[in-house]
């Protein structure tokens, strides 16, 4: 079960399972966790699975709610992130749900291997169907078909919306681009957003998007709800069901 | 070299493969091709005991570029059955008979031949359809596009840990440290019947296309193999660096790379009007 430890200055205030319930955390001594102190609004933000994903929402609070830095609307949290409410910091602690066992296919697959080898048909599908058991935290999980989709906010484009099904996604001016820009002066390769195998990445082209009103320089992988701006056009990742 | 372009522009690419036994093997088990007049790309890293995996990996690349030069009159068929996607291009789906076509002749072989038991091989074709690749693939060698400095991976990896990093049961770090990396879920070879992925991706001026066997990405980091990209304009003398990283790593297996940069535009200037005639 995924666990959250409200900290203040290293310190641990108060900790929490999250289960089929939400989480709500804010000044109101009603909460789930109640954080006293101004800066945090009454109700701040809560924290729910969704889909088997940890996901942190926040409630329309006034000084904003941040996982690791950035600041979110809502996201998918991962073991380790840390959201972020005033001064104070909630860790996010989600080993004991994801119990994957990293090694899980070793014990089927036996021998210790240099020589590359094929997996022969029914102990592949004994160790996918393993795999399927434990996992939906994965944006390309198989038990559900995801569309991951950019909502154009503002900003001059040719749609309103693009399904990414492309390992790679270009935004700008070129004929080849995806998501086309329109205007004067708009670079041809502006942006790109390329699919791994851990979810989606925003990267750059001639210009340097942000994410979340941070600017990037590299690679930077998309969480469900982030907002992406390039070259004036202002857009949501969304991951739908 | 120079491609025809279906509209009759040009689209200029530069290439060469190069491979590399590696430090520490004794026979080179990775076949590859470039048929330049097609701009056609093929690599292939076989496996299986002796000199079986070099037998294997040489079949598929022999018999996906014979077919693919073959004459053109049947290749919208679908000669195995996977479902028909008509959306695919004829060169797309041509790659695709030509991999199953691939997969039987060896798996055949392996039959007829009880020596060859186990043989097979990972594929990954790359052939370019005037502003499009045609990208078909089986197993775990990987075509890369290096694009605005960023190297992206095209094909996915059929190896048992790709596969568990796609579900989110372990992150890439950990992929990458596992003791499972050589599993693979597909290879041609192993059974009658293969499924072969294929994608269409539109390419750019300045694209750089990388087709390469695991014993470069093993060894190599993707940030390292985007800067010798970057670095060696000239795509054999980055082949020849990418494989000497490889070497100086350890060169634990046999490494292939293909490098093919798409040249800024068509030629300007005089000569291109003399080609072309004046621009309307």
């Amino acid at each position: 079960m995924a666990k959250l430890s409200l900290m203040f200055e290293e310190k641990l205030v108060k900790e929490v399972p999250v289960g089929a319930r939400p989480v709500t955390i804010g000044r109101s001594p009603d909460n789930d966790l109640p954080v006293d102190n101004l800066a945090i609004s009454n109700y701040h933000a809560r924290v729910y699975f969704e889909a088997g994903r940890l996901v942190v929402e926040d409630l329309e609070s006034l000084n904003g709610t941040f996982v690791n830095d950035l600041r979110i609307e809502r996201a998918t949290l991962h073991d380790g992130d840390s959201i972020w409410i005033g001064k104070h910091h909630i860790k996010v602690d989600a080993t004991g749900d994801t119990a994957i066992p990293v090694n899980a296919g070793r014990k089927a697959a036996a021998p210790k291997l240099n020589e590359t080898m094929v997996l022969d048909t029914k102990v592949r599908r004994d160790m996918l169907q393993q795999a399927a058991a434990m996992g939906e935290r994965s944006q390309f999980s198989p038990s559900r078909i995801k569309m991951p989709t950019l909502v154009v906010l503002s900003g001059k484009v040719d749609q309103k919306e693009y399904v990414l099904i492309n390992k790679i996604t270009v935004i700008g001016k070129s004929p080849m681009a995806t998501i086309r820009l329109r205007g004067w002066f708009k670079p041809n390769m502006a942006a790109q957003i390329n699919q791994r195998d851990d979810g989606y990445y925003l990267g750059t082209g001639d210009v340097q998007p942000s994410i979340n009103g941070a600017r990037i320089s590299g690679p930077v992988r998309l969480n469900d709800g982030d907002l992406i701006e390039v070259c004036g056009v202002r857009m949501n990742f969304i991951i739908r069901d | 070299m120079l491609a025809d372009r279906v509209e009759g522009e040009l689209v200029q690419i530069a290439s060469s493969g190069l491979t590399d036994v590696g430090r520490v093997r004794t026979n080179n088990e990775d076949s590859f091709r470039v048929v330049e007049p097609l701009s056609l790309f093929i690599l292939s890293d076989g496996m299986g005991g002796e000199a079986h995996g070099e037998i294997a990996s040489a079949m598929a690349v022999e018999t996906i570029a014979e077919y693919a030069t073959q004459p053109e009159h049947d290749s919208g068929a679908t000669l195995h059955g996977d479902e028909p996607n008509n959306n695919w291009s004829p060169k797309t789906k041509r790659l695709k008979n030509a991999i199953h076509l691939a997969n039987l002749k060896i798996y055949q072989s392996a039959q007829k031949n009880p020596e060859q038991r186990g043989m097979g091989a990972t594929i990954t074709v790359v052939w370019v359809d005037s502003e499009k690749l045609s990208i078909a693939h089986v197993g775990d060698s990987r075509a890369y596009l290096l694009r605005s400095g960023t190297l992206q991976q095209l094909t996915n990896d059929h190896s048992l840990v790709a596969e568990q990093v796609r579900r989110g049961l372990i992150t890439p770090q950990q992929a990458e440290e596992s003791e499972m990396q050589s599993v693979l879920l597909r290879a041609l070879g192993a059974h009658p019947d293969v499924e072969v992925d294929v994608d269409e991706i539109a390419v750019l001026p300045n694209d750089v296309l990388l087709l390469c066997s695991d014993g470069l990405t093993r060894m190599v980091t993707e940030p390292e193999i985007a800067g010798s990209l970057q670095a060696e304009t000239n795509p054999a003398s980055a082949a020849q660096k990418l494989i000497e990283l490889a070497n100086e790593r350890g060169g634990l297996d046999n490494i292939t790379v293909i490098v093919a940069r798409f040249l800024d535009e068509s030629p300007k200037g005089w000569l291109s009007w003399l080609r072309r005639g004046p621009s309307k």
